[in-house]
């Protein structure tokens, strides 16, 4: 929706537009919807696999797209997952742009929480870590609407708001020649994520909810792109520590399909993000 | 009664063609994909914001990895400029086995409804039956 913005919709019109667009949409599909039909192409070859395209803002799903499939099986208290405020006068920028991920993410959780001082709280220090990091200005409006939708309870609205603050976050690191941070905002906005989900999980166990931890592929990509960046910036104590975990990380949540992972296994993921997260966020990284 | 007036103008605007009149390929498919996308909102779907753009033709289709959660059902829409006629949307598993998926076409869009049994990766290919090279666009939504 981030289009409709820039062509002058406010985030009212935009969801009028939305449903207009869907109700009609909707006939369309109604009229010409098909029975589910079983697949009868021919398997992908491991070269397809391979070389299939994998890009951060598609491959890599959202938190909110995890918090989804965690809210079917059960109610979540989500305000047990908010942390402390973290610290946001960092000084290493590969530092700042893995705790701007994961204050994204827990824009998410104050989101799910419905905590609206929570989610206000969080929108200014976002603001405040984007500052250092040349973002800010691009994503000014972000930070009042997130403020004007919490104090109006706008929860569907938030959540399209979290998405696009980290959108435009990283189109602004394009622009600035940053694209290593938006890697590093990704990678944030993940750990945080999976310390959360098993540390939820950790406390209310079910084979069904452990299942959700299997994430190899986004880990393994992960993985690659910390490995691809810079040697400066893979030096960069922050990253150090991010390098020394992921690999740990990596097996905890690379299980087979059919095989969740114990609770013991979940408990031993969440002291490895939970740890992780915590190293990132104290002072004096660099 | 202004906000009806406006409801309706943006609607008219959406069945009468693109939003806004762009000369680039990008917004055009973008847009396209949109108008698919916007039907599964009314059942609850969000729409992911991020997307994949690129340029098929007949015979090279292109492949996508996404990440997905059992539980969550999934939509993906794809929209294109209009050299194309004809296009479809295939999913398959890590292995790179085909899955069964709710299809949907109608002149150079469609989409593919899909509830994964399990969480992890799958991939996404983007075919084109009928018509010329063209730019296309792919979303998802989710609940």
């Amino acid at each position: 929706m981030t289009f409709l913005r820039r062509v002058g919709y406010g985030p009212r019109m935009i969801r009028n537009f939305r449903m207009l667009a869907g109700w009609a949409a909707a006939l369309v599909l109604c009229a010409t919807a098909r029975a589910q039909t079983a697949a009868d192409s021919a398997p992908l070859t491991s070269q397809e696999m391979t070389s299939a395209a994998k890009i951060d803002s598609f491959s890599i799903p959202t938190p909110a797209e995890l918090m989804a499939a965690l809210n079917k099986l059960g109610k979540p208290d989500w305000s047990d997952e908010i942390r402390p405020p973290i610290a946001t006068n960092l000084s290493s920028r590969a530092q700042m742009a893995l705790n701007l991920g994961g204050l994204i993410a827990d824009g998410y959780i104050a989101v799910e929480a419905e905590d609206a001082q929570q989610v206000k709280n969080i929108g200014k220090d976002i603001m405040t870590l984007a500052k250092p990091l040349g973002v800010q200005q691009d994503i000014l409006n972000r930070g009042k609407s997130l403020t004007e939708f919490a104090e109006h309870g706008e929860w569907i609205a938030l959540k399209e708001e979290f998405e696009s603050t980290q959108n435009e976050v990283k189109k602004a690191m394009i622009e600035n020649k940053d694209q290593d941070l938006v890697t590093l905002v990704t990678l944030g906005g993940w750990i945080r994520g999976t310390e959360v989900i098993s540390d939820y999980l950790s406390k209310h166990y079910t084979e069904a909810g452990a299942k959700l931890l299997r994430q190899p592929a986004i880990v393994r990509f992960l993985s690659d792109k910390v490995m691809n960046l810079p040697e400066k910036m893979r030096d960069d104590q922050a990253l150090k520590k991010v390098r020394s975990k992921l690999a740990d990380i990596e097996t905890s949540v690379s299980f087979p399909r059919d095989h969740p992972p114990t609770v013991e296994a979940v408990k031993t993921l969440n002291t490895l993000t939970s740890d992780l997260m915590n190293e990132l966020a104290k002072k004096g990284g660099k | 009664m202004k906000r009806e007036l406006l409801i309706f103008t943006l609607g008219a605007a959406v069945l009468s063609g693109p939003l806004c009149a762009e000369t680039n390929d990008e917004p055009t498919a973008r847009n396209a994909a949109y108008s698919v996308a916007g039907a599964f909102t009314n059942d609850g779907f969000s729409i992911r914001e991020g997307h994949w753009t690129g340029r098929i033709e007949v015979g090279k289709p292109k492949i996508v990895q996404v990440n997905l959660y059992a539980g969550n059902q999934y939509w993906f829409s794809i929209g294109t400029t209009p050299a194309a006629k004809k296009v479809s949307l295939s999913i398959y598993d890590e292995t790179g086995k085909p899955l069964p998926s709710e299809p949907y076409a109608d002149n150079g869009k469609a989409a593919a409804g899909f509830s994964p049994e399990a969480s992890g990766p799958y991939f996404v290919k983007v075919d084109e039956t009928e018509g010329d090279p063209c730019t296309f666009c792919l979303l998802y939504s989710y609940k």
